[in-house]
């Protein structure tokens, strides 16, 4: 017989390192000549996108098109320090850090520009690239004229950011003021199948609910709800590492089974933009949080299914057979 | 021994050992680095390539097996600067993360699209779990498949109804 359950889990995940450890990173920009707009940064891209993100926030205060960006990534010989891409927290820190620096580079463009129209500040105007005075826009320079005439002057149009915040240790009770920049918070309802006669559980829907503050590229958000979702179920249904004397007797793809395509459920997403007031555009880490709620949601759908409480994991059809007929020998 | 094969479109001819993998042959002797090696152990569907119209997984194939056949490897997908069909659905749709199942995934798509134009849902899922991906969780790659079909589908009737 096939029994229907759903479940809920709500997690909250402290992101960046925290707990006073010096976390920062550096980012800096430089406006070419040649019509390009180079950032700098340390920050690894292993595929969760902070490249697409860092280019996203330099180009909305920059007042450009993202397509004249270009990234110099991940190189210690031509980068200072960023951090390390981990702890959910590369959107926040070094988002955080590129925003900086465009903002510091946004100033020498008005500055910069007010020099070249021999004008104040509030007389100017910055758009699509190009510095215009207010009044009369057919005077204009654009970034790259302003970059090359700098550049006779041996000046570089280029500025450093850096973000810095501050986190405390706790004490031996756990408290501090804050013992992590910021909190992202997830709840995940999922609805699940199972076989009785097998202990087979088909996984149906996910519907998440991440509190994420912004999502500056929501389909990189999604991919990560999925990614970290499926993997979080995978550690529900059936990824088990085998250890016998110190030996781990599973050690391939066809023994330690992983999600495949054919096993995934469908996805529904709410992005709840509640800003934080310190992150880029008021953005929170979205990456590690994903992975959380899937396994404690799904032994509570499971529990919703067929009333048993699972306190181990995975539930694999072997484990979930077992304890069905341990149920049915003792009604 | 001398073999003498097609790799995306153009003729090849080369020396190879029986020790040699189709893998190793396309990597390395021939620098398509598109391909690649995931498991080493035909599990994991990362150096999926198109030999003679069949999906294999080609560290598992010992290279003098390529003599007189017809391979096509992500290489040869786009023509010139124009992207496959499957390439742009997989970009559009945000398919990609750290993109190393990527080239795998797209040769099985690419497969089932010769073999089956307009697949279900149900059918891109069974095509592509050979592939094994861990950071997307799927989701977008079926999306891709499903969305290069109906871009193909549209291309190939002449239409843009």
């Amino acid at each position: 017989m096939k029994k229907k359950g759903r479940g809920l889990a709500t997690i909250m995940f402290g992101f960046g390192y925290g707990e006073g450890f010096p976390d920062h990173s550096i980012a800096s920009i430089e406006i070419k000549a040649d019509q390009r707009i180079v950032i700098k940064t340390a920050a690894a891209d292993v595929g969760q996108g902070v490249i697409t993100t860092v280019i996203q926030i330099a180009a909305e205060i920059l007042r450009i098109k993202p397509d004249y960006f270009e990234v110099i990534q991940g190189d210690t010989h031509t980068t200072k320090n960023s951090g390390s891409t981990s702890a959910t927290r590369q959107t926040y820190f070094t988002g955080n850090a590129v925003k900086k620096a465009a903002e510091d580079l946004l100033a020498n463009l008005y500055h910069y520009g007010s020099m070249e129209f021999r004008s104040n500040h509030p007389e100017i105007s910055i758009k699509d690239g190009e510095i215009y005075l207010y009044e009369e826009p057919e005077y204009s320079i654009s970034y790259w004229d302003l970059a090359a005439k700098l550049k006779d002057k041996g000046i570089t149009l280029e500025a450093e950011g850096s973000f810095f915040p501050v986190t405390y240790q706790p004490d031996e009770k756990g408290q501090a003021d804050k013992v992590y920049v910021a909190y992202t918070f997830l709840s995940q309802v999922i609805e699940v199948e199972v076989d009785t006669d097998t202990g087979i559980i088909d996984l149906l829907n996910v519907y998440t609910a991440v509190d994420l503050g912004k999502a500056i590229n929501p389909k990189n958000v999604e991919g990560q709800i999925e990614g970290g979702t499926v993997q979080g179920l995978g550690m529900a249904v059936m990824e088990e590492q085998v250890i016998r004397n110190g030996r781990t007797l599973n050690a391939g793809m066809s023994d330690y089974l992983v999600p495949t395509s054919v096993d995934i459920p469908k996805f529904k997403h709410y992005l709840i933009e509640d800003q934080d007031s310190e992150g880029p555009f008021g953005a929170k880490g979205v990456g590690e949080p994903t992975i959380i709620a899937a396994a404690p949601a799904l032994a509570n759908a499971v529990y919703d299914a067929i009333g048993i409480r699972f306190y181990d994991l995975p539930l694999n059809p072997s484990k979930v057979k077992k304890a069905l007929e341990e149920q049915d020998n003792k009604n | 021994m001398q073999i003498k094969f097609k790799v995306n479109g153009e003729a090849r001819e080369i020396e190879v050992t029986p020790f040699h993998r189709l893998l190793d042959l396309l990597r390395e002797d021939l620098g398509l680095t598109g391909v690649k090696e995931g498991c080493g152990k035909g599990e994991c569907g990362a150096c999926s390539v198109i030999m003679n119209g069949r999906l294999i997984p080609s560290c598992l194939v010992p290279a003098p097996q390529a003599d007189g056949a017809e391979i096509i490897t992500i290489e040869g997908l786009a023509e010139g600067n124009s992207l496959h069909p499957l390439q742009e659905a997989f970009i559009e749709t945000g398919a990609v993360q750290c993109g190393f199942c990527i080239p795998g995934m797209i040769m099985a798509g690419k497969n089932l699209l010769d073999e089956n134009p307009s697949p279900n849902e149900k059918e891109v899922r069974t095509a592509l779990s050979g592939n094994i991906c861990r950071c997307t969780g799927y989701t977008k790659i079926i999306e891709a498949v499903m969305l290069a079909a109906d871009k193909m589908d549209s291309k190939g009737s002449g239409s843009d109804e």
